[in-house]
C-alpha cells in the first residue's frame, strides 16, 4: 500500500500545482533558513575528539591575588605563566602534559625559489602530537632527545609541505624562519576540523598552524607569542627573561588524563603546586583555584557557541514554524476538499487508519520534495556567509549529518503539520461525506 | 443473513432530536432482492447506512453474517464492510483522478490481495459490464450510465455477500435505468443480496421484495414473488 500512497500523492499533486508549488516552497524556505543556521552551529558545537575528548583537559591555574577577576564564568585565567607552564610540564605526575602557544615567523628559502611569506607556527611540547592524535603522512614528530637539546627541527602540515616543496619528500629538507633554520623532520596531516580547539584563546575558528617547533627553543630563540597576553598587575617587564619570570599569562597548557585515578592524582598536585606557589609569595589566596576541563566543557566555557548563535537557531525554527502553519492551512483546504473521495474509500472498505496513513504519506513526499529543494537553498545561505565572513569560510559548510538531517526535519515537519488535517478527513462520518458527493 | 432488531437512529442537536430511524426490525435471507422505498426524509438512506456500516445507530441490534456490528471497532467495521458489503451510489462516486480499472480496484487493494490476483478480478468485473476495452480511461469520459456500471463492477470486484444501491438509477434516463436494473438483477441471480433504496415504483415493483419504510419505521411490506433460494457464491466468479 505504502507504493500505492506515493502513486496517490503524485496524483494529488498534479491535480493541484499551485497548491503543492506553494506548499514545497514554504517548506524549502523554512529548511533553506533553518538548515543554514542549523549547520553553522552544528559546525560549531562539533566535539572535534569524540573518541577522547573527555580525557584531554585544560588546565588553568589561579596564580592571581584573591579578589582579582577575570571575564571567565569562574574567574579562571584562560592561559597560565611561563614558569608555571615549564613546572607543570616537568612535573613527575601520571598524565600526558604539554604547554602550547602560538609565534609566527617569515618562512623563507637561502635563495629566491620562494617568496618569503608569515607563517603562524606553534610552539609546543613533544606529548601535543599524542594528546591531539596529530596524524603523521611523512617522518615523525621530534624525539623527547631533541626536544631535550632545543634542536632546530619542525613539522610542518601537508599543506605547507606542498606550498614549500612541491611533490618533493620534506623530510630532511631546511627551511628558514626568520633568521633560524630549521630542519624538517615530519610531515603531518592536515587538521580537518573547523574549531582549533587546541588554543581558543586566539580565536575559536582561525586556522590551524602549519608548522611547529619544540617548546624549549622558547628560551634560546626567545621566542614571543602571537596572541593574547594577560596580566592582572603591574610588573616592569623590559627583558624577555622579565616576561618569563612574569606573572603574565600567554601559555596554553592541555593535559591527556586516561582514568578516574590519574584524573584524582593530577587534582592533588595541582592542589599542592598551587600551595607550594603561593608559599613562594607569588599570590595570596583563601584556598587553591584552578580548573580540568575536559574538551567539550572547554569548548562550552570558552563560549566557542555563542548565545547569538543559539538564538539565531532558535529564530530559524520559528520561522520554520510560521512556514509550517502556512503548510498546515493549505494542506487543511486541500485535504478537506478531498472528503467526499474519502467517504467512498471508506465505504469500499479502507479504515481510518489506512485514510490516515494515505494522507501522511502525502504529507512526507511534500516534506520530502520541500526538504531537497530545502538543502539546495540552504547551500545557497551558506555560500552567503561564506563570502560574506571570511571568519566562517571553514564553517558555514553542510555536513553529511546535516546534508541526511535536512530531509528528515523536513519530512518531520511537514508530517507535524499535517497531523490535524489528515486527523480531520478521518473523523469525518463517511455517510456524511458521501451525501456531499 | 441481516438482522436488524430494534434499531434506533437518532440525530442529536442542541435543541433538537431527530429520530431517523425508530425500533426499526429487518431480516433480510440469503439471496434476496429487497427495494426500499419511501418518501424523502423517511429514513431510506439512514437504514442503508447503517446496514452498510457506514453510520452507527443510537439502540438496538444489527447482526450481518452472525456478526454482532454494534461491538466492532471502526477498522473491524471496515474490514468486514470490505469483505461483505458492495456499495453503488446515485452519484456514481468514482474517484475521478482513477481510471475505470484503477477505481474497480479499489476495494481489492484494502483487502490487500495481490496484484496478479486484482488484475484478474477487476477484469473479469469490468468484462461482466461490458467495459473490458475501456479500462485505461478516467471517469468523466463515460456517460452516466457507463459510469453507473463501473460503480457496479466495482462493487462486485470484492466478491461481496452484499449490495447496497442508494437509487442506482437515480441519474440515469430511462433506457440507461433500465439497463443498469437488468444488470441487478442478474446479479442477484448469480446469487448476491442487495438491498436498493429506489424513489422509482416500476423499479420497485421489479424486485421480488419492497419495503416502505415511513417516519424511520417499516411501514409496509410487499413480497411480488418469493425470493429464489440461492446458494451463496462467489458473484464475481460466478
Amino acid at each position: 500500500m505504502f507504493f500505492h500512497y506515493i502513486d496517490l500523492s503524485w496524483r494529488s499533486f498534479k491535480r493541484t500545482p499551485l497548491i503543492t508549488i506553494l506548499m514545497v516552497s514554504a517548506i524549502a524556505i523554512g529548511i533553506g533558513v533553518t538548515m543554514t543556521s542549523l549547520s553553522v552551529y552544528h559546525m560549531m558545537s562539533m566535539d572535534p575528539m569524540p573518541h577522547k575528548s573527555d580525557k584531554v583537559h585544560a588546565v588553568q591555574l589561579n596564580t592571581r591575588d584573591e579578589g582579582s577577576t577575570w571575564w571567565t564564568e569562574d574567574d579562571l585565567p584562560q592561559q597560565i605563566t611561563y614558569q608555571d607552564a615549564v613546572n607543570l610540564y616537568r612535573a613527575n605526575v601520571p598524565a600526558v602534559k604539554t604547554p602550547s602557544f602560538r609565534t609566527g615567523y617569515s618562512i623563507h628559502f637561502d635563495d629566491d625559489s620562494i617568496k618569503p611569506f608569515i607563517e603562524n607556527i606553534r610552539v609546543t611540547g613533544l606529548p601535543f602530537f599524542e594528546i591531539f592524535d596529530v596524524q603523521f603522512v611523512e617522518g615523525q614528530p621530534w624525539t623527547q632527545e631533541q626536544e631535550d637539546n632545543a634542536e632546530m627541527v619542525t613539522v610542518i602540515s601537508r599543506e605547507l609541505s606542498e606550498k614549500l616543496f612541491g611533490k618533493e619528500s620534506a623530510v630532511g629538507k631546511q627551511v628558514y624562519y626568520d633568521e633560524h633554520l630549521f630542519r624538517v623532520i615530519g610531515v603531518f596531516d592536515n587538521f580537518n576540523h573547523h574549531i582549533k580547539y587546541y588554543d581558543l584563546t586566539n580565536g575559536h575558528f582561525n586556522s590551524h598552524e602549519r608548522a611547529f617547533i619544540p617548546f624549549s627553543l622558547t628560551v634560546p630563540l626567545e621566542i614571543n607569542n602571537w596572541g593574547n597576553t594577560n596580566g592582572w598587575k603591574y610588573q616592569d617587564i623590559r627583558t624577555f627573561e622579565d616576561k618569563l619570570q612574569s606573572e603574565q599569562h600567554w601559555v596554553q597548557f592541555w593535559s591527556q588524563l586516561d582514568n578516574p585515578q590519574e584524573f584524582q592524582a593530577y587534582q592533588e598536585y595541582l592542589t599542592n603546586y598551587l600551595i607550594e606557589q603561593e608559599e613562594k609569595g607569588r599570590f595570596e589566596r583563601e584556598a587553591p583555584s584552578f580548573g580540568t576541563r575536559d574538551l567539550t566543557d572547554y569548548l562550552d566555557y570558552m563560549g566557542v557557541v555563542t548565545e547569538d548563535n543559539r538564538v539565531l537557531v532558535a529564530m530559524s525554527f520559528m520561522f520554520l514554524s510560521v512556514c509550517l502553519a502556512n503548510i498546515l492551512g493549505l494542506l487543511l483546504g486541500k485535504f478537506l476538499k478531498r472528503v467526499p473521495e474519502v467517504g467512498v474509500r471508506r465505504a469500499l472498505g479502507a479504515s481510518k487508519r489506512d485514510v490516515f496513513a494515505q494522507h501522511v504519506v502525502e504529507v512526507s513526499m511534500l516534506g520530502l520534495l520541500g526538504g531537497l529543494l530545502g538543502i539546495a537553498l540552504a547551500q545557497l545561505g551558506l555560500w552567503g556567509v561564506r563570502t560574506t565572513y571570511s571568519y566562517y569560510s571553514e564553517l558555514a559548510t553542510m555536513d553529511l549529518t546535516m546534508l541526511f538531517s535536512a530531509p528528515i526535519i523536513a519530512i518531520s515537519a511537514c508530517i507535524l503539520a499535517g497531523l490535524f488535517p489528515a486527523y480531520l478527513v478521518c473523523k469525518t462520518n463517511p455517510a456524511i461525506c458521501l451525501k456531499t458527493q | 443473513m441481516l438482522q436488524m432488531k430494534n434499531i434506533s437512529k437518532v440525530y442529536q442537536t442542541e435543541k433538537v432530536q431527530t429520530h431517523a430511524l425508530r425500533d426499526f426490525d429487518l431480516n433480510v435471507d440469503e439471496g434476496e432482492f429487497i427495494a426500499v422505498t419511501g418518501p424523502s426524509g423517511s429514513g431510506k438512506t439512514t437504514f442503508l447506512n447503517i446496514a452498510g456500516m457506514l453510520e452507527s445507530f443510537t439502540a438496538g441490534q444489527y447482526m450481518l453474517d452472525g456478526v454482532d456490528v454494534g461491538s466492532l471497532s471502526d477498522n473491524a467495521r471496515a474490514d468486514l464492510r470490505n469483505q461483505k458489503i458492495g456499495f453503488i451510489f446515485q452519484g456514481f462516486n468514482l474517484i475521478p483522478d482513477l481510471n475505470l480499472f484503477e477505481n474497480v480496484e479499489v476495494p481489492l487493494r484494502y483487502r490487500g490481495i495481490k496484484s496478479s490476483e486484482r488484475k484478474e478480478r477487476v477484469m473479469h468485473c469490468l468484462e461482466q459490464v461490458g467495459l473490458a476495452s475501456r479500462i485505461k480511461h478516467l471517469p468523466q469520459q463515460l456517460s452516466g450510465g457507463q459510469q453507473q456500471r463501473v460503480a457496479i463492477a466495482r462493487a462486485l470486484a470484492g466478491e461481496p455477500r452484499f449490495l447496497l444501491a442508494d437509487e442506482p438509477t437515480g441519474n440515469l434516463d430511462s433506457l440507461m435505468a433500465r439497463q443498469v436494473m437488468e444488470l441487478l438483477e442478474q446479479i442477484n441471480r448469480d446469487g448476491a443480496t442487495i438491498i436498493m433504496v429506489t424513489h422509482d415504483p416500476e423499479l420497485a415493483r421489479r424486485a421480488p421484495r419492497n419495503i416502505q419504510i415511513v417516519d424511520g419505521q417499516i411501514a409496509d411490506f410487499t413480497l411480488y414473488q418469493k425470493p429464489t433460494a440461492v446458494p451463496v457464491a462467489s458473484v464475481a466468479g460466478a
